[in-house]
């Protein structure tokens, strides 16, 4: 469970108001997709779940507890994947799913199990123990992901966890996330493909300029904008400059 | 000429203007306790500045009386030359081959010889701040005191500006020659520390190896020669002498003849430096990111017992800044092999004749007096093991990837436990090497060492948890190129002269017990307890920092 209550964040001491007065609830067992345009406030919103940013007023509660007053309590029951995969590159794989395992208190036999399973979904095997340096983009994003996925946390958070990624890598991520809703658990991710928000998500936000613009099932989006177009449509509606 | 003048703009810009306004004007008003701590730093500098310029003026006298005051010239820009040359080979590395933005340069439709130009002209700018403090003083005790016209100082800026361009285009060509070497072969990163480490040594050898041992008729021959002293001093690297002649002689037939060698001379080696890039310097660089890999597919069991042991996160993270120090070959050059470095340089130096004589003065100045050698010792010790970046730049260090610190749930107090244990492991490696640079080098006794060793170590949590504390209230987080992270670091510097500072105070503190009537053993148990104090509270402070700031710190 996520909840936003008012959040407001701007950037250049006021000037850019990137999130404006956001208030939003992502219930566990729902997958929940964050749409908006290039520059709409996504990662910062994002950011500020995850505890890199501080808004600057409004408060974020993680499963029940605020984010800023108990922030351990709530980083311990979150993972977050970012859009860059900017990770420690002299470091091999193996030791930086070592590190997440270690600091987020991992026991080693369920580390190997984990671990074990996501590089050979992701395709990782032959390269974890190699430096993150000599991966590809694609393949970094991966060990994020395996990092994310080794704590089996009860919240996800993912910044455009499918950009970037090989179809069956993304078919197992999308499978894994669908698993870990059914379980009960959350997840908030953001993204760019409309088909995916169409066919994957339960629950679909759209924020534009900062500020909140839809919120709801596909069908309720529909209803909302009146007819039964396709979400791309509503999606350009909605966010036209 | 037009796109090596936009490369260098763009360079300059990049290094000078918008970072440096970024770390001044971004951090508004935190910054103020930091801006008071360093300026009482540089302040405790300025008597060191006033006592140079004391000893210059003694210097000059001594050597007038001898007829031989150009060589303190020569002297001064060796010594500078000498630093630029040293530090130029880790500057010269890291910007040619290791900063990021050289795909994007690669990509340009320029030149070899204009990228490397821009950069070129980048640590030139650079080194002029590294020497300022060293040559400038020099050449201004010089002219005052000697009387030198008015032509004097046109010519001593002259001097000045192309003094680094020789020893820096020299550690260009060769780096560029070493990395074409090394680039042929896959485990580069460790052949570029060996390689860098031989050029190091080289460099060290030749200006401290070349003493060597002389006749006393050939010492005699030097100094009844006009600029004798001079001659002996920079034989090894005559454009010392060239500046020096051209200085001393001022706008004279002789004088613009040295004019020409030195001017002409640092010309000929730029050229050869940008000549050199074209034939060298792409084909050092494409591929060098290539590294040697695996590819092996892990089994089961391989895979479970790497994941064996659970470890507490300190602990992790402790292993994880020993493991991104020491495989990340400037950070490494600049943390452990520069603690090793140290007292090295120490033992070279006393063991050339130069040195050995200076040392045999030094301790017919200090034998007697117990209390002296060890409160000496103990700040030498102090330098080996805290006058590096290891601390002051351990969350700059973190640089893009600090998100990760902000989001795991480990307790930034916590967090910077394991980054203080590691530096202060650093630390510890620099005291244990400057205790045995000491013990061998000058045969000073365990009676002495151990105190001093004791004091250095306790001293060492303070500067140490100072020095981080520095770096996290401005941590600079965005660089490219790993050396702006720790050696073109303000933090650095800024950390250094709070060190310099607090053992300042600490010497002021040893004076005022030993007014009180504290001695010997009484005064040193004394120091160690205010030390101890001291240590603590800055660690509990440090940690109490890390909590509030780390949620403050956006990336
Ligand atoms: N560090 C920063 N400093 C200043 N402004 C920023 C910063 N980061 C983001 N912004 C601004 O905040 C606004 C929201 O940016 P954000 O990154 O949240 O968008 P986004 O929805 O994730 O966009 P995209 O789809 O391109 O990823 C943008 O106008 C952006 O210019
Ligand atoms: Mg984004």
């Amino acid at each position: 469970m996520i909840e936003l209550r008012n959040v407001c964040k701007s950037y250049n001491k006021g000037l850019l108001r990137a999130v404006d007065d956001l208030t939003l609830a992502v219930p566990p067992g729902e997958i929940f997709g964050f749409l908006g345009p290039n520059g709409a406030g996504k990662t910062t919103t994002i950011k500020m779940i995850v505890g890199i940013l501080a808004p600057d007023s409004g408060s974020i509660a993680i499963e029940g507890r605020d984010n800023r007053s108990e922030p351990l309590a709530c980083k311990a029951v979150t993972a977050f994947v970012p859009d860059e995969p900017e990770i420690y590159e002299r470091l091999t794989g193996l030791e930086y799913l070592n590190f997440i395992g270690d600091v987020y208190g991992v026991p080693a036999g369920l580390r190997a199990e984990r671990a074990g399973r996501w590089l050979d979904k992701f395709e990782l095997s032959a390269v974890a123990g190699d430096p993150i340096q000599t991966y590809s983009h694609g393949m970094r994003q991966k060990i994020v992901l395996s990092g994310a996925l080794l704590v089996e946390p009860k919240v996800f958070v993912l910044d455009e966890p499918l950009t970037g990624l090989d179809p069956r890598s993304a078919h197992h991520l999308k499978e894994a996330m669908r698993g870990h809703c059914d379980r009960g658990g959350t997840l908030f991710f953001s993204t760019h493909v409309m088909e995916v928000a169409e066919k994957f998500c339960d629950r679909i936000a759209i924020i534009h300029k900062g500020r909140l613009i839809a919120c709801g099932s596909l069908d309720e989006l529909r209803r909302q904008a009146g007819e039964s177009q396709s979400l791309e449509n509503i999606f350009l509606e909605l966010t036209e400059p | 000429m037009k796109r090596l003048k936009a490369l260098l703009a763009a360079g300059l810009r990049q290094n000078f203007g918008l970072s440096l306004l970024k770390h001044k004007v971004l951090q508004g008003k935190k910054d103020l306790w930091l801006v008071l701590l360093a300026g009482i730093g540089f302040l405790s500098l300025l008597p060191v500045l006033v006592l140079y310029v004391r000893g210059l003026g003694l210097l000059f006298g001594i050597l007038r009386a001898a007829g031989q005051e150009t060589a303190m010239l020569t002297l001064a820009i060796l010594v500078g030359q000498f630093f630029i040359l040293v530090f130029g080979l880790f500057y010269v590395l890291s910007a040619f081959y290791f900063s990021r933005d050289l795909e994007f340069l690669v990509s340009l439709p320029a030149r070899p010889f204009e990228v490397i130009g821009a950069k070129f002209g980048v640590i030139l700018v650079n080194e002029y701040l590294t020497v300022l403090f060293v040559v400038v003083p020099v050449f201004v005790v010089y002219g005052v005191m000697a009387g030198k016209p008015l032509g004097y100082w046109p010519l001593a800026a002259l001097v000045f500006l192309l003094l680094p361009v020789i020893p820096l285009a020299l550690a260009g060509l060769l780096v560029m020659a070493m990395m074409r070497c090394v680039n042929v072969s896959r485990k580069k990163d460790f052949l570029i520390l060996v390689g860098s480490l031989a050029l190091l040594a080289a460099a060290l050898f030749l200006q401290l190896g070349l003493a060597g041992t002389r006749s006393p008729e050939e010492l005699v021959k030097f100094f009844s020669a006009a600029d004798g002293l001079a001659r002996l001093l920079g034989e090894k690297f005559p454009p010392c002498i060239w500046a020096s002649r051209l200085l001393a002689s001022g706008f004279s037939a002789p004088g613009l003849g040295y004019l020409a060698l030195f001017a002409g001379g640092s010309v000929a080696v730029l050229l050869l430096l940008l000549l050199a890039a074209e034939k060298l310097f792409y084909r050092g660089l494409i591929g060098l990111s290539e590294m040697a890999v695996r590819r092996k597919k892990l089994s089961a069991a391989a895979l479970a017992s790497s994941f064996a042991s659970g470890r507490t996160a300190w602990r992790a993270i402790l292993r994880r800044e020993w493991k991104l120090m020491n495989r990340t070959p400037i950070f490494l050059l600049n943390g452990i092999l520069s603690v090793v470095l140290v007292p090295v340089m120490l033992f070279i130096m006393v063991r050339t004749s130069a040195g050995s004589s200076s040392m045999a003065i030094l301790k017919i100045l200090g034998s007697g007096n117990r209390l002296a050698e060890i409160l000496f010792a103990a700040a030498f010790f102090v330098a080996c093991g805290c006058l590096n970046g290891t601390a002051s730049s351990t969350f700059s260090r973190e640089g893009k990837t600090f998100w990760i610190s902000k989001v795991i749930p480990v307790a930034p107090g916590r967090q910077v436990t394991g980054k203080f244990l590691h530096s202060y492991l650093i630390a510890g490696l620099g005291v244990l090497g400057g205790l045995l640079a000491v013990r061998l080098a000058l045969g000073l006794g365990w009676k002495s060492i151990l105190p001093a060793a004791l004091l250095a170590f306790v001293a060492g949590v303070l500067l140490t948890a100072t020095n981080m504390a520095v770096d996290l209230a401005r941590p600079l987080l965005t660089w490219t190129n790993p050396m702006r992270a720790i050696k073109q670091n303000l933090n650095v510097v800024i950390a250094m002269a709070v060190d310099a500072g607090i053992l300042y105070g600490f010497y002021h503190v040893s004076r005022l017990l030993r007014r009180v009537g504290f001695a010997g053993t009484g005064l040193i148990a004394v120091l160690f307890v205010i030390l101890s104090l001291l240590a603590a509270a800055s660690i509990f402070l440090l940690a109490r920092f890390a909590d509030k700031r780390y949620t403050t710190i956006e990336t």
